[in-house]
């Protein structure tokens, strides 16, 4: 198999896995109709979501979310529905100054009613359907892949099978000048001082730390009983006991490498190097954030066979056990099982996912893709409030 | 390298040599025997596929040991062989447990 990477140029040195029209409504109001225009279209994807305008606590995060998702370099062109709020116009606005490689702004109150903007938006997206298939991949370097690592429905054999196999992959594409991103702080709570001790710097390593422990202070302020969230119901099932026990497996998908810094939820993820960024454990959140943030393509390790995909990002899932991995291969790209029956050593099966993701890195459907997963939510840190 | 061969029979897998539990890589019955490498145990409880065993005696607040690394404490004494688990282990960290013991003090 040719080792060659494949992607689709963008400005500023930023590169495209994908080339995907995302029709993108900036007020839940709008969401149908994004959909309507995705459906109808011959390629275009949409996202829906819940969020109105309110300008509340979350506004600066929301703002972020969106502006980093439709500026992905995953995306050849973003076409933006609104109603013409200031909150939507700064989103625009934000996603330009990511260097978005196309936008496309239409807006509710310009064009009057719902069917005008469905069908002016299906007019829109089929032309730049045909563009971006117009447009050819070029050789690219490694550097042009943010891999994302994520990890849902963990098992006991996560920590010894696809988590282990994911930090293999993970640490080939460090060393040879891709960016890996490590996510989910609530599954790092209890491993934070092993991934601490592998910080370039001691400054970044007390910044892995003091991440860990703002959740912790926020959740204990909260007065919440994480046992009964974390590990959760599944997870306990899968024979995982306690939230230290899932993070020191969880901590596994990032492999051995040294961390080069900490990112913010939905930061613009550097070229190169391991990073750690704080997002919430919950799956598609996380993957919003992920995407946001820049990120092209995701492994996805699951116990328990997690459907979650995403609009822009291919999602690969890796199966933890072969009973899974059998039951549902709709779901699953790769089984790591192989590593618990003793058919395949940890370093084959870490090979095997790192020939994958470059097959998916150059155009190979996930299964995600195919099953059309595209899961997409805002991540929230405050109670909502009503304009 | 991590490679557990099913056919040299092993039913559990020991993660670290520092650790205190294995995690079974089959069903366990009551009364099974695990001869591996130098263990030598009899199964106390029915332990699923993915679960934890001890692999040493235990005593109540002694810390359980994975990948050698500490991942919380038992809540009481556990016996070579018995299902280590929800039941007879509680995280250190973020437990009401540890809460509740805050706020007495």
């Amino acid at each position: 198999m040719s080792k060659q990477l494949t992607a689709f140029a963008r400005a500023d040195e930023r590169w495209g896995l994908r080339n995907h029209v995302l029709i993108l409504p900036l007020h839940s109001a709008l969401s149908a109709t994004a959909r309507k225009i995705a459906d109808e279209s011959g390629g275009a994807v949409a996202v829906s979501h819940d969020w109105s305008g309110e300008v509340d606590g979350d506004f600066d995060r929301i703002i972020k979310t969106f502006s980093g998702f439709a500026a992905n370099p995953n995306n050849y062109a973003t076409v933006f529905i609104t109603i013409g709020t200031p909150g939507e116009l700064l989103i625009i606005d934000l996603a330009k100054k990511l260097g978005i490689n196309k936008a496309e702004v239409l807006n509710v109150a310009e064009l009057g009613s719902m069917s005008k903007i469905a069908g002016a938006g299906l007019k829109v997206a089929n032309s730049l359907v045909k563009e971006a298939k117009a447009q050819s991949r070029i050789s690219a370097p490694w550097s042009a892949i943010a891999l994302g690592q994520e990890c849902g429905g963990s098992d006991a054999l996560s920590g010894i099978t696809a988590n282990p196999a994911l930090g293999v992959a993970s640490d080939r594409l460090v060393e040879l000048g891709a960016a890996s991103v490590l996510g989910e702080t609530t599954e790092i709570l209890g491993a934070e001082h092993l991934l601490a001790a592998r910080a370039i710097t001691p400054e970044i390593g007390a910044q892995i730390i003091e991440t860990v422990a703002r959740y912790e202070r926020s959740i204990n302020y909260e007065g919440i009983d994480m046992r009964g969230a974390q590990p959760s119901r599944g997870n306990i099932e899968g024979g995982l006991t306690t939230l230290e026990e899932k993070s020191l497996g969880a901590a596994k998908k990032a492999g051995s490498a040294q961390f080069s810094g900490v990112l913010e939820y939905a930061d613009q993820v550097p070229k190169s190097g391991l990073y750690f960024m704080d997002t919430p454990g919950h799956d598609t959140e996380q993957l919003t954030g992920f995407a946001a943030g820049g990120i092209n393509v995701v492994v996805f390790t699951t116990g328990r066979g997690t459907p979650t995909g995403s609009a822009i990002m291919p999602t690969i899932k890796v199966a933890t056990n072969t009973t899974m991995a059998s039951a549902i291969p709709d779901l699953i790209d790769l089984n790591a099982g192989t590593i618990a029956d003793g058919i395949k050593t940890l370093s084959e099966v870490g090979g095997e996912l790192f020939d994958l993701i470059l097959e998916v890195a150059n155009g190979k459907l996930t299964k995600a893709e195919k099953g059309l997963h595209h899961e997409f939510s805002l991540s929230r840190m405050y109670n909502t409030v009503i304009k | 390298m991590l490679r557990i061969l099913m056919t040299d029979n092993r039913k559990i897998l020991i993660l670290n040599e520092l650790d205190n539990i294995a995690v079974c890589l089959v069903d366990m019955e009551v009364g099974e025997v695990v001869r591996q490498d130098a263990l030598n145990l009899t199964i106390q409880n029915r332990i699923p596929r993915g679960h934890k065993v001890a692999t040493k005696a235990i005593a109540k607040n002694d810390g359980i040991i994975k990948y050698g690394e500490r991942m919380g404490h038992a809540t009481s004494d556990i016996k070579i062989g018995e299902h280590v688990h929800t039941h007879n282990v509680l995280g250190d960290r973020l437990s009401t447990e540890q809460v509740n013991m805050e706020q007495k003090n």
